[in-house]
């Protein structure tokens, strides 16, 4: 065999090698954990282990659509996963325990299963008290209906209430905010001599005094981000996964025998003022916490802080008031 | 107009008649088709992020159909690394002459498979899984890989390069548009090859190989088979093989007789207006059906797609020449007219691939440098952002393709409908009517 | 010669038909509102046709995953998350046919998500069809010329 033979097998088998053993061996050290819908696995990895005190890196790829990721309960903005794109983020943790992260744009009907955990293991300086949620503490039953039998004819105006408490005995504070619907409160000033409507606005002052501009705003973020897509934009349980979900409740019935109630149903409408006046904001807050237990409501609890929680619920309500 | 004889100019020559240049254009191929079929299996499922993808769908393909084939022809051919490690296992040698005896089968192709249809077959196989296979990397990945598998194992069983002659679903529309290109590869002097012994053209010499193609040079009237592998410039022991460069369309004068390639016409045709409505149409229930293979939606797709091709396109052609007034048989009419859709049909495959590929020609760069999409940024590109280019150009650019092939298939019909001595007519209204429904998806 | 003659003819006429100013209609521009529903892989409505001098609002609204909207041409685009519905307001001041397309990868067919914007007659459409039939013509009475 001559020289030239030689040199040009030579050159084809270690270029042929070359093509696909660097790549095979780059491709095997890079560990990405990967995006997809829901549907078709959601996140893989779903399990990761951390350390505290260790900075953790993470490559994160979406193999479909836009994808974002986040911990919860965790003071981090939010970063996009790309379809294609790798985007790296590195986390620390200064408190052991199990932390979930989770899709933060909506991604289909199942967005909201795009979970997965990160086990932090060490141990931790200073052990927080767990403090007890008010919804708890009130021993609210998150399930029990809890229509107001009475409601206001239009938008009660938080600007008029604010006219009308002056003299009146009401406890603005917000231990007694949190803990009362709207009705009760509105009940609760019957011994009064104020019409309805001016009952009402009292009670929207209420809420107003309880409602910072800032959480209004968060609220609305959080909302938009979160809630939108099956409540709807303008909170009357329109979003553009409400029809998906009732659909989905419907085949799902069949199946779930015996389970009737607890079976997916359209999202609750925010501009409906029987079932928001008769809601106080623990309940509200132990139902983001919670979630809707097989309706379709996802669980929040591992996600929102409580501040968060409380924003969003104090945006809730203003599809209700006049602020 | 006069022929230009290129290999007269010695470094055209001397390029063509070493094997290292081609050889070494062939490593880098090689290198390349093996990287995309890895990518496409291993990379990310993202097509738009993947080299598989956009390499071979997006800037091979530009290549390929707005220059390769309108100004080189088979030139593609020339360079695919496709038929190599099959063609180097069948001679054991990457430069060196081959044995004397055959190390493999060596068998001659059966005569019911020499001729294009297996070709139109397996075109019309990745036409209709086509949207799948256009963006998911892995189905990509599979059938580059099965068709260098296919290619080697055919060079095992067979002599030759039978998987490009009469397999390869990319090389039966090459070679009936290579006709119309400027470049073709004939011999000088016919004398000379009558005289010729041994013929080491076709059957190779210490000089080089005989004819990969299974064609005999000094037979050469048209470019549908030649490959361009310039193997018989190096065999040939009278220098009497030419690459010219010739006026456009040349072959097209002397009209085929063939059925084969006549339907080719008709499905390459059919295939670029039914692309131009379902890929970029608005029309998103066609979308649905093409992709979702397996569903009702798709057999009903694939049925339609089917019948546009081989009845309703090929049937209202036939109709159209029915009363043409002559004593040819409609059959011989039939595939002889059918010639001056193969000006119109390149045309079309061009506007059409200008919208798709001036759209997403920005996905090259971001996938040079993340072939894979693990995060690299090898050339500092890899976050170029998604633009389309030139899209104030696009519909004049289109109109002037389509309505260049029209005057190109006009002036083709009517030396087809001179040779078989009937009005060229129904033909050009055919090709007119194609074209303003071409205008209608595109514009 | 009187080949040369006629088929300077048909490029003069061919130039007329591809560049001959139309008179415009004169239609008093109005503000047309679109919601446009975007889910994998179309848009409904995936027509849209106006006025030349129209103001166009777009309100994307995703249902299914995050998508898009460029507009050809315009060159001007907007992203919509499902929930969140994003407005594309623009003035359709360029006459013509343009695709818009989804610029948000959003699943396998995304590179084929397409609509369609008509802003007045499409003309070049017309104008290209009437090339095409000066083209035949052109062709066709050469011929006879030559023999």
């Amino acid at each position: 065999m001559n020289r030239s033979e030689l040199i040009s097998r030579f050159l084809i088998v270690t270029g042929i090698l070359l093509s696909v053993g660097a790549p095979l061996f780059l491709w095997a050290r890079t560990p990405l954990i990967h995006a997809r819908m829901a549907e078709d696995g959601g996140w893989n990895p779903d399990i990761i282990q951390a350390e505290v005190g260790k900075p953790l890196h993470l490559k994160i790829t979406s193999d479909d659509v836009v994808h974002g990721f986040a911990v919860g309960q965790m003071e981090m903005q939010s970063v996009d996963v790309l379809p294609g794109k790798v985007t790296d983020i590195t986390l620390n943790f200064d408190k052991p325990g199990i932390y979930t992260f989770f899709c933060t744009r909506w991604c289909g009907l199942n967005h909201w299963r795009m979970r997965g955990t990160i086990e932090v293991s060490g141990s931790s300086s200073d052990p927080e008290p767990a403090s007890s949620l008010l919804y708890v503490s009130l021993d609210l039953d998150l399930d029990a209906p809890h229509d107001a039998p009475v409601v206001p004819n239009g938008k009660p105006s938080a600007t008029n209430g604010q006219l009308l408490e002056t003299n009146l005995p009401i406890d603005l504070s917000a231990e007694y905010y949190r803990s009362h619907s709207p009705y009760q409160v509105f009940n609760e000033l019957s011994a009064t001599t104020l019409t309805e409507s001016q009952r009402w606005d009292v009670v929207a002052y209420l809420w107003q005094t309880n409602t910072t501009s800032t959480s209004l705003v968060n609220g609305n973020q959080l909302y938009a981000q979160n809630c939108a897509a099956c409540h709807g934009e303008n909170g009357a349980g329109d979003g553009v996964f409400a029809d998906d979900l009732a659909a989905a409740g419907e085949s799902s019935m069949q199946t779930m025998e015996g389970a009737m109630d607890m079976v997916m149903q359209s999202p609750v409408n925010f501009t409906d003022p029987r079932r928001m006046l008769g809601a106080s904001p623990a309940l509200l807050q132990g139902k983001i916490l919670r979630g809707g237990m097989g309706t379709g409501m996802p669980m929040w609890g591992s996600i929102f802080t409580e501040e968060q929680i409380w924003d969003l619920v104090a945006y809730i309500y203003s599809f209700q008031f006049e602020y | 107009m006069a022929k230009i004889e290129l290999t007269r100019i010695p470094f055209i020559k001397n390029a063509l008649k070493s094997r290292y240049p081609q050889l070494a254009v062939f490593i880098v191929m090689l290198i390349g088709y093996i990287f995309a079929i890895l990518a496409g299996l291993i990379g990310t499922p993202v097509g738009s992020h993947n080299f598989s993808i956009v390499f071979v769908w997006i800037a091979w393909w530009a290549i390929l159909i707005l220059v390769a084939v309108p100004f080189f022809g088979r030139g593609w051919c020339a360079v695919c690394p496709i038929p190599l490690p099959g063609e180097w296992l069948q001679r054991g040698a990457v430069l060196s002459p081959p044995d004397k005896r055959p190390k493999w089968l060596n068998l001659r192709v059966p005569k019911m498979f020499r001729n294009i249809w297996l070709q139109n077959i397996s075109f019309l196989l990745l036409a209709l899984f086509s949207s799948v296979l256009l963006t998911t990397p892995n189905i990509t990945g599979v059938v580059l890989a099965t068709m260098l598998f296919a290619a080697i194992r055919l060079s095992t069983v067979f002599e030759r390069r039978a998987f490009c002659r009469y397999l390869c679903p990319v090389g039966g529309f090459i070679g009936l548009y290579s006709q119309t290109a400027p470049i073709e590869l004939r011999i000088k002097d016919k004398q000379v090859c009558v005289t010729c012994e041994g013929k080491p053209c076709y059957n190779g010499s210490q000089a080089g190989y005989g004819c990969p193609w299974d064609v005999f040079p000094g037979g050469l009237t048209k470019n549908t088979y030649c490959g361009l592998c310039m193997e018989c410039i190096r065999t040939c022991p009278h220098d009497n093989i030419a690459v010219n460069l010739r006026p456009f369309s040349a072959d097209l004068a002397k009209p085929s007789t063939r059925m084969d390639e006549a339907f080719k016409a008709f499905i390459m045709l059919g295939s670029a207006m039914i692309y131009a409505g379902i890929l970029l149409g608005p029309w998103g229930i066609l979308k649905d059906a093409a992709y979702n293979v397996g569903t009702d939606a798709w057999f009903t797709y694939v049925a339609a797609f089917l019948a546009i091709i081989f009845v309703a396109l090929p049937g209202l052609f036939t109709v159209g020449i029915l009363h043409t007034k002559n004593t040819l048989p409609l059959k011989q009419r039939f595939a002889s007219l059918s010639t001056a859709l193969i000006p119109l049909g390149l045309m079309f495959w061009v506007a059409f691939s200008l919208s798709f590929v001036l759209t997403n020609a920005s996905y090259i760069l971001t996938a040079l440098s993340d072939p894979l999409g693990l995060g690299w940024n090898l050339f500092g590109t890899a976050n170029a952002t998604w633009q389309p280019m030139l899209t104030s150009m696009l519909a004049p650019a289109q109109t002037l393709a389509l309505v260049g092939g029209l005057i190109w298939s006009a002036r083709t019909a009517q030396k087809a409908a001179g040779e078989v001595k009937v009005s060229p007519i129904p033909v050009i209204v055919y090709c007119f009517i194609a074209t303003c429904l071409m205008l209608w998806l595109l514009l | 010669m009187r080949f040369r003659i006629s088929l300077l003819l048909f490029v003069m006429a061919g130039l007329v038909v591809a560049f001959a100013p139309l008179p415009v209609p004169a239609i008093a521009p109005q503000e047309r509102t679109f919601q446009i529903d975007a889910h994998q892989f179309a848009y409904s409505p995936s027509e849209l046709k106006v006025n030349e001098g129209d103001t166009v609002i777009i309100q994307l609204v995703s249902s299914d995953v995050v998508h898009g909207i460029y507009v050809d041409g315009y060159d001007i685009s907007v992203e919509a998350d499902p929930g969140q519905s994003a407005i594309l307001t623009f003035v359709a001041d360029k006459p013509g046919s343009f695709r818009f397309r989804c610029n948000v990868t959003c699943g396998a067919m995304h590179p084929f998500m397409i609509g369609k914007l008509t802003v007045g007659p499409n003309n070049w459409l017309y104008r290209s069809i009437g090339l095409a039939a000066l083209a035949v013509l052109g062709v066709t009475v050469s011929r006879k010329q030559k023999v």
